[in-house]
């Protein structure tokens, strides 16, 4: 097909960034990643049917060396690969629902400060930046040891010291899309104010915010695994950083119950980093030929 | 004829860093059932201003309507509570932009847009609001409608945005459209075609017309009256004609005198020398005094108001001593 014929076929804004998004090869390339890794972790547990906790060998069986266990066991003997394959949905889910508090909250903070201003904006920005020079890893941890140390708490912790960068964003976005043409078109038509923030605005905001959400997840991972390692995940779901966790203290002498969750955490990171900045390219075309 | 719109005393002020400045100063004028008004001046002369208060629309701060009232059928608007306001927008009275390729939201195809207007003031839902959608894109001109209604706005050109725009707008049958500079952006060709499409909107769905301009030659096409606005007040005001074929105020001789005709062997078009003066720099007298052929002494001193002095009111001392 020719350019122009594609051209003309551009549909909708979102039909026309996912055209630029699949001619990305990196983009496609975090994307297929990420499905795998995705796809992995909701099935890999059923073909490979292991429990991560059970001891099923001697500690620190070192990879390939016994074809049961390609990936080793760690300190007590446990299997790393059940442990990679069930600690992957707890460490996306996390990372996945992280990102939905932090764009919820960001995103009705910001947009009421962007579109009402003054008095709200200032109320709302002063929380924003109480919450912004918060040391965010310690509060998240005061949170979570204040609270039990579960997924849910865990994935609250992560959205509540991680929404203020949302929340600034959105209100630019709002602060330069209210005063566009079109949403004085929106009010002389008779739309009322909550229409005209979500239903007119928030579309026009949304490439920035997919791509920051997309971002989100990715922080959102490597802040859980980060918790974890300091001991404060969820000790009764195996997750990645749960594993690292567990295993940092006999680091020097086995490398590879701390490295092979690591590497997924990473490959994870990299991915959603990928497909984060392939959007980023895909709403701004002319961002990437600088 | 039914008085739809009766404007008195308006005065409308924005707080700017200079201080407060007086956008728009004891404005009066209405509109009838079916007539076009004209509002004719240069940029910067309050005639946006004009229509954005007549909507609801000014933006506070930092702009306020400081006094005046806006009569729509008898019932004031100045201070009638927002959701009320809301409910005439749109419906009773609608309002094209002068910026087509900015006036349309571009994350929805045109069709969608004008069912939401739809929606918002009928109890219709989306599918039947889309049909009425078709049918106004059909009424305004647009070829095969179906399609377009699925287009998005970045794949229609300037006139066919401005056609989707008067749809929108009509999609209600306002009592009142008011069109801010509706051609401004677009091409000459395409601007008759728009003026054209106004008028034939007029006579189907009754609407009267404010037409705001800076261009003469539109105002003697479409107006049935003229307002013309210089520095926040209207100087002069009268039926299209007269304004036209007897000017007053020294600014409208000037307005109509730049007006290039077939007959004239002139190497320069005219012009009015200098610009609107800034709000924040008026002084006592006239606004017009500076630039003006005719200002004497008393122009300086006092800002004259309309006055029946001369053929039809007019704000200007020279006439009222018919020293012109």
């Amino acid at each position: 097909m020719s350019d122009l014929e594609n051209t003309l076929r551009a549909q909708s804004p979102m039909a026309e960034a996912w055209r630029m998004f699949r001619r990305n090869i990196p983009a496609m390339f975090g994307l297929f990643i990420l499905i795998m890794i995705i796809l992995i972790t909701l099935y890999g547990a059923f073909v490979f049917t292991g429990d991560p906790y059970e001891i099923v060998w001697a500690p620190h069986e070192p990879p390939l060396l016994t074809p049961e266990f390609p990936f080793g066991t760690d300190y007590l003997g446990r299997d790393i690969i059940a442990g990679l394959l069930t600690g992957g949905a707890p460490t996306l889910a996390v990372g996945a629902s992280a990102a939905i508090i932090t764009m919820v909250i960001g995103i009705t903070l910001g947009a009421f400060a962007g579109y009402y201003g003054g008095w709200v904006d200032t109320l709302l920005m002063r929380i924003t930046e109480f919450f912004q020079v918060l040391p965010a890893l310690l509060f998240a941890m005061v949170l979570v040891t204040l609270f039990s140390p579960n997924l849910i708490t865990i994935a609250i912790a992560i959205g509540v010291v991680s929404w203020p960068q949302t929340a600034r964003l959105t209100r630019a976005e709002f602060l330069r899309i209210k005063e566009l043409e079109y949403v004085t078109a929106a009010r002389a038509i008779g739309a009322q104010n909550s229409r005209i923030m979500w239903r007119v605005i928030i579309p026009n905001a949304a490439p920035p915010l997919i791509v920051s959400a997309t971002l989100t997840v990715g922080v959102a991972i490597l802040f859980e695994a980060g918790l974890s390692f300091l001991g404060l995940g969820d000790p009764n779901k195996m997750s990645w950083g749960l594993m690292i966790g567990m295993n940092r203290e006999y680091i020097l002498d086995a490398w590879w119950p701390v490295t092979f969750p690591g590497l997924a955490i990473f490959l994870t990171v990299f991915s959603v980093s990928l497909v984060g900045d392939g959007l980023n390219d895909a709403f701004n075309p002319k961002l990437r030929e600088r | 004829m039914t008085r739809l719109l009766d404007v008195s005393d308006l005065k409308v002020t924005f707080g700017t860093r200079y201080g407060t400045v007086t956008a728009l100063d004891s404005v009066s004028f209405h509109v009838d059932q079916g007539e076009t008004l004209g509002i004719v001046g240069e940029s910067g002369c309050g005639k946006s201003i004009t229509a954005l208060s007549l909507m609801g629309l000014i933006p506070t701060p930092p702009g306020k309507i400081a006094a005046g009232s806006i009569k729509f059928l008898g019932n004031e608007l100045i201070g009638l509570p927002p959701a009320q306001l809301r409910s005439l927008r749109g419906s009773d009275m609608a309002m094209i932009f002068q910026e087509p390729m900015t006036s349309l939201n571009p994350v929805f195809t045109v069709g969608d847009q004008i069912a939401e207007a739809i929606t918002l003031h009928q109890k219709l839902d989306h599918e039947n609001a889309l049909k009425q959608a078709v049918e106004l894109l059909d009424r305004v001109g647009i070829p095969s409608p179906e399609k377009r209604a699925r287009d998005f706005p970045h794949q229609l050109s300037g006139g066919m945005r401005q056609r989707v725009m008067i749809a929108m707008a009509v999609s209600c049958r306002p009592k009142i459209l008011i069109a801010d500079e509706p051609t401004t952006a677009l091409d000459v060709t395409v601007q008759a075609q728009i003026f054209d499409l106004l008028n034939e909107v007029q006579q189907e769905f009754g609407a009267a017309i404010i037409l705001i301009t800076h261009d003469m030659g539109a105002i003697s096409e479409m107006a049935d009256r003229v307002a013309v606005m210089y520095a926040g007040r209207i100087i002069e005001e009268g039926r299209a004609d007269d304004i036209l074929d007897h000017p007053q105020h020294p600014y409208t001789r000037g307005l109509i005198s730049c007006i290039p005709s077939l007959d004239q062997t002139r190497d320069r078009l005219r012009e009015i020398p200098g610009i609107v003066p800034p709000l924040h720099e008026l002084g006592a007298g006239c606004a017009f005094a500076k630039r003006c052929d005719h200002a004497f002494d008393r122009c300086l001193s006092a800002r004259p108001s309309l006055s029946a002095a001369g053929h039809h009111p007019n704000a200007c001392f020279a006439v009222e001593e018919q020293r012109l």
